[in-house]
Parts: C-alpha cells; structure tokens; sequence
C-alpha cells in the first residue's frame, strides 16, 4: 500500500481542522506542523488544544493561557489551551464575583461549591470551545482555527455534547428541567446549534483522524471516525503517523519494526482505502520547537541526528515489571492503577500486571475508566482468577437512572417521578454515573487485586478533581445515601498500601514532562505514586539502522530524569517485535529485562 | 392571585439531580410547583447558583442570609411572606399545599 505523504494545502484546507485519534499518535506535533505550513503560505491560523493535559505549551516552547498567544518565529500564528478547569473558574468567577460584598461570605462559598462540580467544568470547557466555532465573531481575524484535541474518549464527549444538549432542551417539557450550569449559559443557545451546523459542514470542518502504523490505534482511528460520522462530521482523512521502513536487512529490531508496521496497515487496508489516506515518515529526532515541526513535514531531509558520545554512558538501574509485582503482591489486595500520557502503554503494563497477579494465584479484576479501551483485545484470551470488565459511559448513566428511580422513586408521587426521570436524562447525569463507577471499581480491592488502567491524563485528572469536589460536598452533608465506596474514595485512593499508581511513559520528552506534571498534580492531592514504568525503550536493541540507533541515543537523557529526578522506583519494559497481545505475551513482557534485552529481539524472529 | 416564591441553595437543577444526593421532597416539590404554576399561582423559582442577584434584590432573603448563612436556604414565601425555612415541604405537609393553594384536594397530573 504506498500512500501519499501528508501535505497541508493552504488553497484546499477548510476553516476549522480537527486532529483526533488516539494518545500518542502525534496529533499535537501534526496539528502544529500543519499550522506552521498554513502560515508560512500567508495565513493567519488560530491553534487551540482541547486536552485538559495540554502539550502544546511545550511543543511551541511557549508558556499558554487560554488566550490567545502569539507564537514566536512563527508569524501569524497564536495558540491557545482550553483548559476546563480554568474555564470552569472563569465561569464561576463571572457568576460569583459581582456578587462579593452585596452577598455574605458563607452564600459565596456556598455558591462556590456547587459550581465546582464535574458538570460544571465539562460545561464550561464545552462553552468555550462551542464558542469558537458557532460565534461567527469569536476567531473572525483567523484564517483557520485549528483544534488539537484530547484523546479520543473526551474528545467524542466534547463533540457530541452540542447535539446532547440541544436535544436535551427540545425535547424537554416541564420547562423546569435540570440544565445544570448551562442555564447560566442558556443563552448561548444559538450557539450550541451552530456548532452542531458547523461540525457537519463538509466546505467549513475537516477531521484529521491521525493514528500510527500500529494495530490498536487504527482501530481506535476507524471507531472514532464512525461515531463522529453518526454525530454528522462526515468530511474525514487520515494520516498514518511514524511510517518506518528500513535499508538494513541484517537488523532485526528494524525488520521487525518495519514488519510490525506493514501488517498493521494491511489490516486496517479496507478502513485506510475507505477516505483520502495520507503517511509522514518516523523522524529520528523528538518534534519540538518551530525548527523540529518544520522536520516533521519536510518531504525530503529526516532532520539531522547529533548523537551523543555513547562512551562512558551505563544505563541507570531499572527494575523489571516482575519486580514491582512482587512487592505488589505482599499486600494481599488493593488497587493498582496505571496512569500517563495516551499511547504510552497503559492498557499493556496494566493487563501484564493483572496476568501476572492471577497467574501467582492471586483473584484479580482488570478494568478501565477509559472510554475508548481495548482491554479485551490486549488481554485476548482467559486467565486462570482474572475477571474483566470496562466502564461504559453510556451503560453506567442507564444503570444509574435506573438505581435512582427505584431507590428515591419510591418516595414520590407520580408527578415527582416524571420530573426526576426527565431531570435524570441530563447530559449532567453522565459525569456522576461515571464518577460512581469510578468508585466501586476502586471499592473492589478491599477483597481482591483491582488492576484499573486510567483514560490518558486530562480525563483522568478531571475524575480525581471531580472525587475532591464530592468529598468537599460529602463533608458538608449530615444525611448521605452514598454508598461506601463512594464515600471513602479518596481515602483510599490516598493511603499507598491500598491504591499502588504506575505512572507509564515512554523515553519521550512530552511522555515523560506529562507523568511529571501528573505526579505534582497527584502529590498535591495527596496521592504518591508507587513507581514510574518506562516503556518501549529501544536500550540495548543492538540496531543498525541509523534513525533508531539515534532515537536510541535520545532516550539517555529521559531515562535519566526519571530515575534520578521524578520516581521512586522504576521499571523499564523493551520495545516488543509484535505488538504484546495475549497472556503470554504480556507475561513475557513483564518479566523482561534490560540485560536480556538484546537476546529477545534476536529470539522473536 | 397567590404568589410562591424559591429561594434555593446553590444547586445545578430544580431536583438537585446533580449532587452527591437526591431528596425525594425536593423532587416532589419540584414536581408540585410545576403543576401549581398550571393553575392561578404565581410562582418563582431562584437558585442561588445561577440566579444570585435575586438574593440580593429581596430585603427579606438577605437579611436572612447575612443574620443565619446559607443553612437558612432554602426560603419559601407565599405571598411575600416567609412560609418554610432552611427545608421543602415534606410528603405529609405536601397536600395541605394544595388546598392551601388551590382551595381544594388535588394532587394528580
């Protein structure tokens, strides 16, 4: 399959783009290159990043607010950061500020506490980002907005919650209904509703479903692009990211990476042949910067590797996956949970560890708060004591409608019932549903290993604010219904005997600088995590090729910051010939280690 | 024509759906004002949320407010005149609201 490379087309481009797919396939580095390539042909392009875990603050080297910001060496070009916590503070701000002095201090924190919930920071990044493209003057001095968004799971959330909210309100009846902190924002109606127009207008949107060369991203690229054509953005392409081929038959780290890559396009041929389909080469060095983004799609030159003197340099002492299960497992139960940046492997270390508990004896439960997961095809296959299963968004509200009305139904008259059925199907109702799921997996490990993999960091950031904004609110109540799980959450959640967090990265600048700011972010929540998981390194591999001998030289310097300046205890997991799918690939994995590295690429093939 | 008027805590919705916990007479209280607001009542609804200014504007609610805090929430007033304070009405007072309201039994929709 040879397809074209990736080109923006300042004459063909529509006014709004969208980068989506799944974490880690490149969408900050594409959507900021494409940006580049727009205004270096004389636009003016506004970017913006949806992803409450934003990078492009360090992709651009420019420190962002959620203003517009130009963008040094890059004239006419301003980036911005959605973030939906600052919006939430921004609208809670605009409600509650002109209200000091006139209202006594308790009303104000009151106030202040209700619009602290989860719905309201959903909202309020939601208002935002509608107002970009359904106000007609909001980006009128752009040529394009382009819009580099959170993985895909928060992504399909934010996209649908025009169509969710401007249904919600047509077919309401009773007038009184549940609009949550939209009714501060009920104006905006028209919006809402241009927005939606704006999504489905193939002359105006475009969606660059961005993936890698790899199975689980594609499949994550061709889901994706089907619900979003459901939701009607229906003017689609897609660019395969990092294509690898190699001119050194004798090293088998590049065959097998180059084989990896063809069988997974080969897979996916009849999705990839289904829209215009485009491909940007691997690039040996990280993108960073004005300069690294020019590489990036540059038809010609891979950039030039300056690579480090290797002598001297003996890798830092790393534990294999094996190691931390060990000690894991002394506590008889708990919850491990695995966090990081999308695409670093979350979902792989934490079916690896979960293989690796049930397979030592041990009861185990795997599940995900990841909407957009493939735990199920990772794993492929029964294990002896471990059970599966996934926190469906849409399941999860059903269930928790119907727990409501059942028990509080009871209680009312019918009137009461209609209301709090029709108050129920608010697009609000998902947040809490989600968060209680959220709280009984946790609540699982009392009695056994719970093996929770987490939604790449701005989803899960948000879960763990909402648990805050709950407990603030818990504490306040005398009378609760809460169940038990859900009110000792966050006490389990921050004792380190009982809840065990892996932060996952890759030997990336970007992978390693989110789990950083992740583990700040956890600390001041007062949650440490256990251990860091460096994955996917090429240490050791023993390749010929120069772009992955050079990408290997580059892991130095992060492997390094992680062992020496970010984590307590570190594991270190090698870049895998296939992609580790089943019990005893994942076993295998866990058990790697450095100094049987290079023997194991040699043994695969 | 007989005037109810809401002074709400800070809350996301009329049920309060969005909270850690759902009161059965705040539903029902919703549900019942809705269907007196069909009838010759006036009524009005501010949550302290969304509609602070309210609060501010009625001498009443923010003399209340500043002497007792937001536990003094919610505040109900029938024809300007404090009827509930600090709780809705419950399942058993519920009824006598009708009568109160419409001079007569009526509690289906």
């Amino acid at each position: 399959m040879k397809l074209p490379f990736y080109q923006p087309d300042a004459a063909t481009s529509t006014r709004f783009l969208f980068f989506t797919g799944k974490g880690g396939v490149g969408k900050t580095s594409l959507s900021c290159a494409t940006a580049l390539k727009l205004v270096e042909a004389g636009k003016r392009v506004l970017l913006v990043s949806t992803d409450p875990a934003s990078n492009l603050d360090e992709v651009l080297e420019t420190k962002l607010t959620n203003q517009p910001t130009p963008i040094a060496g890059a004239p006419g070009l301003d980036a911005m950061n959605i973030n939906p916590v600052e919006a939430a503070a921004a609208y809670r701000e605009r409600l509650i500020g002109p209200m000091r002095g006139l209202l006594p201090e308790a009303a104000l924190r009151s106030m202040e506490e209700q619009l602290s919930g989860s719905c309201t920071v959903e909202i309020a990044a939601f208002d935002e980002f509608s107002g970009l493209i359904g106000n007609p003057d909001a980006a009128k001095d752009y040529d394009h907005v382009i819009f580099d968004t959170a993985p895909t799971g928060h992504t399909l959330r934010l996209m649908s919650l025009a169509k969710a909210w401007d249904q919600f309100l047509d077919k309401n009846t009773s007038g009184t209904s549940c609009l949550g902190p939209l009714a501060g924002l009920e104006k905006q109606r028209v919006i809402y509703e241009a927005t939606v127009n704006t999504l489905a207008d193939a002359s105006a949107t475009t969606l660059v479903l961005v993936s890698r060369p790899q199975g689980a991203a594609l499949r994550e690229a061709e889901r994706t692009s089907k619900e979003l054509r459901a939701i009607g953005v229906g003017n689609q392409c897609l660019v395969v990211n990092g294509t690898f081929e190699t001119d050194c038959p004798e090293d088998v780290t590049a065959q097998a990476m180059q084989q990896r890559g063809l069988s997974a396009l080969t897979a996916a041929s009849e999705f990839i042949s289904s829209m215009p389909s485009f491909i940007v080469p691997l690039r040996p060095i990280n993108i960073l910067g004005i300069g690294g983004l020019r590489v990036l799609l540059s038809g010609d030159g891979q950039g030039k590797c300056v690579k480090a003197d290797e002598s001297g340099w003996t890798p830092p002492e790393m534990e294999s996956l094996e190691d931390l299960v060990a000690t894991i497992e002394q506590q008889g139960n708990g919850v491990i949970m695995t966090m990081g940046k999308g695409g670093v492997g979350k979902t792989t270390v934490a079916a690896a560890i979960a293989v690796m508990l049930a397979r030592r004896g041990h009861s185990v439960h795997l599940s995900t708060t990841d909407p957009a997961a493939h735990v199920a095809q990772t794993l492929h296959g029964k294990v002896e004591g471990l059970t599966l299963s996934k926190i469906d968004p849409a399941a999860e509200t059903a269930a928790y409608q119907g727990e409501v009305m059942l028990a509080q139904g009871a209680a009312m008259d019918d009137a009461g019932r209609a209301l709090l059925e029709e108050d129920l199907r608010s697009p609000c109702t998902e947040e809490i549903a989600v968060f209680r799921a959220f709280a009984r997996e946790v609540g699982r490990g009392t009695g056994r290993f719970v093996v929770l993999d987490t939604a790449p960091t701005g989803h899960t950031l948000l879960l763990l604010d909402a648990s805050e904004a709950y407990q603030r609110e818990l504490e306040r109540q005398a009378r609760s219904t809460q169940p038990e799980e859900v009110l000792k959450l966050l006490e389990r959640l921050r004792d380190p005997d009982f809840t065990r967090i892996l932060l996952v990265t890759l030997p990336e600048a970007t992978p390693v600088h989110e789990a950083a700011a992740l583990q700040e972010d956890l600390l001041r929540a007062r949650i440490e995590p256990f251990a860091w998981v460096i994955n996917q390194s090429l240490l050791n591999s023993g390749s010929c090729d120069p772009l992955l001998q050079c990408r290997e030289a580059s892991e130095h310097r992060y492997l390094r910051e992680v062992v020496e300046k970010q984590a307590k205890r570190t594991a270190w997991l090698p870049w895998q010939a296939e992609e580790p799918v089943g019990p005893d690939a994942l076993a295998h994995l866990a058990s790697s280690s450095l100094l049987q590295a290079r023997g194991d690429v040699i043994q695969t093939l | 024509m007989k005037t109810i008027q809401v002074y709400d805590p800070p809350m996301c919705c009329s049920t309060g759906i969005c909270g850690t916990d759902i009161d059965p007479d705040l539903v029902n209280f919703a549900a019942m004002l809705s269907q007196l607001g069909t009838h010759d009542i006036k009524v009005e609804r501010f949550n302290l949320g969304q509609q602070p200014m309210a609060f501010v504007q009625n001498p009443a609610v923010k003399a209340l407010l500043d002497k007792e805090g937001a536990e003094v929430l919610p505040l109900i007033f029938w024809d300007g005149e404090v009827h509930l304070k600090g709780r809705y009405p419950t399942k058993d007072e519920r009824p006598g609201w009708f009568r109160a309201a419409l001079g007569k039994e009526e509690e289906a929709s």
